[in-house]
């Protein structure tokens, strides 16, 4: 195994247990937590190829800030229909929010 | 095990607490624990940067995650004074969602193993801070701006979203 191979394969099980936790808790704001781990789980993925690739000129690492500033912005939306939701229901556990089920 | 110029001793125990990190951040039933859990766990991929020779984004990693992100994420439990998980802590669909990450997780892992990646070497690049930011302010100036604009509409989503509703003026 390549020395980048142990780095993706870091990323890939921090991606996992996001994930897991994205599909299986209840509460909301866990939920977005666990999609920042996944969002942080890439980010490893791609500081590594572009760190250990010659020819990446930068262009790795500086997609891995874009999608830094993009989980900030995406944290704060979410967050801000977790507690809009919360005002409305007096909850944030995810199987509450059931109004659009068909 | 990963090269460059660090003991592969630091890239098992950072990897460890990522993982371990991680793991609670899933696992807790006091959300305030995940929260930390999730703090420690940033902190930890910090420094995985800082050990791929990513130094900015080890520090931006700093600000944003450790500094911005958690605060924001804090600020919302506090909000909704939900601390515990009362009854069940995970959703019915857990009996699914858990095969399914394993099984993710052996298939990626089968992947990487069996992968053979051209151009890639021991040695890092390392583009140094001041190479990033030209590039960043001349060649990638067009996302920049787009990413700034991103932030704005987000930042007035989060503002009409969270306001009471009888605050309007």
């Amino acid at each position: 195994m390549s020395p980048l191979d142990w780095w993706l394969l870091l990323a890939m099980l921090l991606f996992c247990i996001g994930a897991f936790g994205v599909l299986a808790r209840r509460n909301t704001i866990v939920v977005i937590m666990s999609l920042e781990l996944m969002l942080n789980a890439v980010n490893i993925a791609l500081v590594a190829i572009a760190q250990f690739r010659a020819g990446s000129q930068g262009a790795g690492v500086l997609f891995s800030l874009f999608v830094i500033t993009l989980a900030a912005a995406e944290v704060t939306v979410g967050l801000g229909i977790v507690i809009a939701n919360y005002r409305a229901k007096r909850t944030v556990e995810n199987d509450h929010f059931d109004e659009m089920k068909g | 095990m990963p090269g460059g110029d660090f003991h592969p001793f630091f890239f098992v125990v950072i990897a460890a607490w990522i993982l371990v990190c991680g793991l609670g951040v899933v696992l807790f039933r006091n959300i305030i624990y995940s929260a930390v859990s999730m703090v420690f766990c940033f902190l930890g991929v910090a420094f995985a940067y800082a050990l791929l020779n990513a130094e900015l984004v080890a520090i931006v990693q700093i600000l944003i995650y450790v500094g911005a992100t958690s605060v924001v994420i804090l600020f919302a439990i506090m909000l909704t004074e939900v601390q515990q998980s009362y009854g069940q802590l995970f959703h019915r669909q857990a009996i699914f969602a858990a095969p399914l990450a394993v099984a993710a997780a052996v298939v990626m892992t089968v992947m990487v193993v069996s992968t053979e990646l051209a151009d890639v070497g021991d040695t890092s690049l390392n583009l140094s801070v001041h190479a990033l930011s030209s590039l960043l302010f001349n060649r990638y100036v067009f996302p920049f701006e787009l990413v700034s604009l991103v932030l704005l509409a987000a930042m007035i989503g989060a503002i009409v979203l969270a306001r009471r509703q009888g605050e309007k003026r």
